[in-house]
């Protein structure tokens, strides 16, 4: 095996594994701050991806894609906060694990066939503001979106971060996920908190889905994956650990990447759920969560 | 006779040691109160006691037998009962059905059995179920809920869901029975019912570990006490003499705040 | 006539109208919907054993089904054997990838369980898919004989290719199912079950092994649900990967929820309404050009679960009797 395939395998998987962390990390803020397991969340990514097929019909280059990633921001941002107000909002007073998960279930229905009534089935790609450059390194090249989608993403969890560190209203999210009855006893209010984790974890999808369209062929059903690599990549990392799904993405990444080039492209897709099969047997907590 | 003895029994809980080093003994036909500060690792030993955490190390032998490890639902077929400190009744099944619960003859039942018999009934099953039932009645009528039998258990007012587990625990034939905190929360005359009640089980033979706070329940039914703090056996022996006891009224009764009610 | 007499005489009166039925509709369409709806009362009831009785959510549940159809196929095709023994064949096999999911289950629950079941019935799908010399891949296996004759005395055979006939088939596998399900609810047994839904914990300390009862109703589900698969290899004579899909389990899940989850009757009101429904916007998509069928589900999940929790059978219980509220004390 020469070493500098699998040297391009390994940055294959790294690019991709960041975009994994980018909408696992909106999944795990979510779970952690409400303890809602949104089996819709890579409809999210979807709406995201299609905004940019739009936005980018409309602005050429450079421009569309920065606007892209803004729009896709800002529209699924304002989805997420509609759709927790109308579909989730109303369970968390007398949620059962079941109802929410079966309530996702019924908003990934519905986001996945209204956008199939929308946009249409046939599958659409984004364009290449690069024109296609490559990024040449000698011992391994990748095209110049790709990098650029990977310092990006590096980018966003890296603000993430901070604004979770930093401002007042991330220590609040942070707060509310160690301890909810803690953070309202200290004043933080509840209410603001949930309409901002699950707009900033649906727009991180929204982000991530734009970034996803760069990779793989954009369609109304496209969801279910970006959804399933999510929720593989959190329970990775212990759900509600950011830490852990930030790690956990790039793991799933490179694994998929170097388990489908020397195993199997065909079981590809399998790899995840074995991952997780194995965490889940040996260390439920997640990789990187405390031991219970 | 004695039916239980613990040696040595410990749980850590990470760095928590909940209970250090307890032994003790249980004998046929007593009422033991279990005593001490709240976070003292009563109902940790109680857990321990009824399978629900494997011990850190130390044994536990019940009538002879060393069921250290054991399940809970091994350790109930064995005949140890218990009740939890906060309320847990099948909230969506009837009364009669939480009694009901406990009763199915399921000894030495695998997967494969349980298959066999929810797709053949086993012979002469609508005779049992009769006479479960009645048996069921019976305990519902012996902690005085019987008239609430067909109601969702979630219905009952929180004195009479304390007693429904109670029968429930009963409906498994146990010869050990471990209360946690049977009295809590209960008003003057609930109170009294329930004294009457637990005093009525161990007449018929069954001997009991009761965690208590109410002083006037401790002192009126345990034959003996045994004081934990810190998760330490600090002190055992007759109430009174435990009552006397310098130690226990420096550990357990100096704040005093306990002891009132 | 009394009420108790109503209630004695009910299910014959019922079952006289389901034998009957095709036989007054005379239109084969119309009969070929209710063979499809009771493969799916036999899917949803089944699945409903496990997420409405003891609380685990698998979200794998058309695995079961596609393991079934699959086997009970290929059995047919490759052996010769027939699609009788092909049927409990197919539920056995299914039953033991029940408890090849169920041992893991044990310890799982909620998001875990979930996105487990579904991985599950994922790599089973790629399997279906890319085991080309066996499945076929992605054309499916065509060609599966139908339920063989059965000779009758007199030299006439009893044949199983029109769907009439399909129909009594399956009528008596979902009144076989249907009873199992009911005796598991109703039984003794079905009280402990029921109790585990509850409280695991407080079950245990009364006995009850709940890992046993979990594992003996994860493979009761699979194995009605492999039945139900195994059915319909021989009915609809093709099976192709699609079967084992998650959307097909979300079908099942929707008829549930519909229907009235935790009820002995709730999935097989949702199976039958949901499979007519779905005619019926077929109709309807003709009319406003657009697929809305699909979007009409999501909408009848996301609803039912924020309106009318208990469902069909919910909403039904409470128009029978509206002050069923126990007074507390
Ligand atoms: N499941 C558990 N995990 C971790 N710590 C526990 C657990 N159960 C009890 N503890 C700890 O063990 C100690 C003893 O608790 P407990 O037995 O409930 O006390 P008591 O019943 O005497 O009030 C407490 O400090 C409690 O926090
Ligand atoms: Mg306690």
């Amino acid at each position: 095996m020469e070493s500098s395939l699998l040297l391009q395998q390994i940055v294959n998987g790294i690019i991709l594994g960041s975009v994994y962390s980018l909408i696992a990390l909106g999944l795990t803020m979510i779970f952690g701050v409400m303890k809602i397991s949104n089996f819709a969340h890579g409809d999210y990514s979807m709406v995201g991806a299609y905004v940019a097929v739009f936005l980018m019909a409309w602005l050429p280059g450079w421009l569309g894609w920065v606007g892209s990633i803004l729009a896709a921001a800002a529209v699924v941002g304002v989805l997420g906060v509609v759709t927790e107000r109308l579909v989730f909002r109303p369970l968390l007073t007398r949620w059962t694990d079941i109802d929410i998960i079966m309530v996702s279930i019924g908003l990934f229905i519905l986001l996945e066939n209204l956008a199939h009534l929308v946009f249409g089935a046939t599958p659409r790609m984004l364009k290449d503001p690069f024109g296609g450059a490559v990024f040449d390194l000698g011992l391994f090249s990748t095209s110049q979106l790709r990098v650029f989608c990977l310092v990006f993403s590096c980018v966003a969890i890296a603000v993430l971060q901070l604004f979770l560190n930093r401002s007042r209203l991330g220590v609040a999210i942070r707060a509310t996920s160690q301890n909810r009855f803690a953070a309202q006893l200290m004043g933080i209010n509840i209410n603001t908190v949930y309409t901002l984790t699950f707009s900033l974890g649906a727009a991180l999808a929204g982000v991530g889905g734009v970034l996803y369209g760069t990779l793989f062929a954009i369609s109304p059903v496209m969801g279910a994956i970006p959804t399933q690599k999510a929720f593989v990549v959190t329970i990775m990392g212990g759900m509600g650990h950011m830490r852990g799904a930030i790690l956990g993405g790039f793991i799933l990444g490179v694994a998929e990447t170097l388990g489908g080039n020397y195993l199997s492209m065909a079981y590809k897709n399998a790899i995840g759920f074995m991952i997780l099969i194995l965490v889940l047997l040996l260390r439920p907590s997640g990789l990187f969560g405390r031991r219970q | 006779m004695e039916i239980l003895r613990t040696k040595d029994l410990t749980k850590n809980f990470g760095g928590l040691c909940a209970v250090d080093k307890i032994s003790f003994s249980l004998y046929a036909g007593e009422i033991v109160g279990l005593i001490g500060p709240n976070g003292a690792g009563k109902t940790t030993l109680i857990n321990l006691l009824s399978g629900f955490f494997p011990p850190s190390s130390g044994r536990i032998v019940f009538e002879e037998q060393d069921v250290t490890g054991f399940k809970a639902h091994q350790l109930n077929e064995l005949g140890v009962a218990r009740t939890f400190q906060v309320v847990r009744v099948f909230n969506k099944l009837t009364v009669l059905e939480n009694v009901l619960s406990a009763q199915v003859d399921r000894r030495q039942m695998g997967p494969w059995e349980l298959v066999r018999r929810a797709i053949l009934p086993p012979r002469g099953e609508h005779q049992r179920y009769q006479k479960e039932c009645e048996a069921a009645e019976r305990l519902l009528e012996f902690v005085g809920i019987a008239q609430y039998r067909d109601e969702p258990a979630e219905n009952l007012p929180y004195a009479l869901s304390k007693r429904l587990e109670i029968a429930r625990a009963l409906a498994t034939n146990p010869t050990l029975l471990l209360l946690d905190e049977p009295s809590s929360g209960l008003n003057p005359r609930e109170l009294d019912d329930q004294i009457t009640i637990i005093k009525r089980i161990n007449q018929q033979g069954i001997s009991i570990l009761i965690i208590e706070h109410v002083m006037k329940v401790i002192m009126n039914i345990s034959h003996r006490l045994i004081v934990l703090q810190y998760g330490e056996k600090i002190a055992e022996g007759l109430p009174q003499e435990v009552y006397s006891d310098p130690q226990v009224v420096e550990a357990y009764l100096g704040g005093d705040a306990h002891a009132q009610h | 006539m009394d009420a108790r007499s109503w209630r004695a005489i009910a299910p014959w009166a019922g079952l006289a109208a389901l034998v009957v039925l095709p036989l007054v509709l005379r239109d084969r369409y119309l009969v070929h919907l209710l063979v499809m709806a009771g493969i799916f009362v036999i899917l949803s009831s089944s699945w409903n054993l496990l997420a409405g009785y003891t609380g685990q959510l698998n979200l794998g549940h058309a695995a079961f089904y596609g393991i079934g159809a699959y086997t009970s196929a290929l059995l047919a095709i490759k052996l010769g054997i027939s699609p009788w023994l092909g049927l409990v064949l197919g539920g056995l096999v299914a039953a033991c990838f029940g408890l090849l999911l169920g041992v893991p289950a044990l310890r799982l629950s909620g998001p875990y369980l979930a996105i487990t079941t579904i991985g599950f019935a994922e790599i089973l799908r790629l399997v279906a898919m890319n085991w080309v010399d066996l499945t076929r891949g992605s054309l499916g296996l065509y060609g599966i004989p139908p339920l063989t004759p059965i000779p009758l005395p007199g030299g006439k055979s009893l044949t199983f290719t029109s769907e009439v006939s399909a129909y009594y088939v399956i009528l008596v596998l979902c009144l076989l199912s249907l009873a199992c399900c009911r005796r598991l609810v109703n039984s003794d047994f079905g009280i402990s079950a029921r109790s585990l839904r509850d409280d695991e914990m407080a079950a245990a300390s009364v006995g009850i092994d709940v890992n046993a009862y979990k594992l003996a109703i994860f493979m009761l589900s699979a194995f009605f649900a492999g039945l139900a698969g195994a059915f319909f290899a021989h009915y609809q004579r093709l099976v192709s990967p699609d079967t084992l899909s998650t959307a097909e389990t979300f079908t099942i899940l929707t008829m549930v929820m519909l229907g009235g989850l935790g009820t002995l009757t709730g999935p097989v009101v949702g199976a039958v309404v949901l499979t007519f429904l779905a005619e019926g916007l077929r109709f309807v998509e003709d009319w406003v050009k657009m697929d809305v069928r699909l979007i009409i589900y999501g909408l009848l999940l996301i609803l039912t679960i924020l309106f009318m929790r208990g469902g069909m059978v919910g909403l039904f219980d409470r128009f029978r009797r509206p002050a069923a509220q126990p007074g507390r004390e």
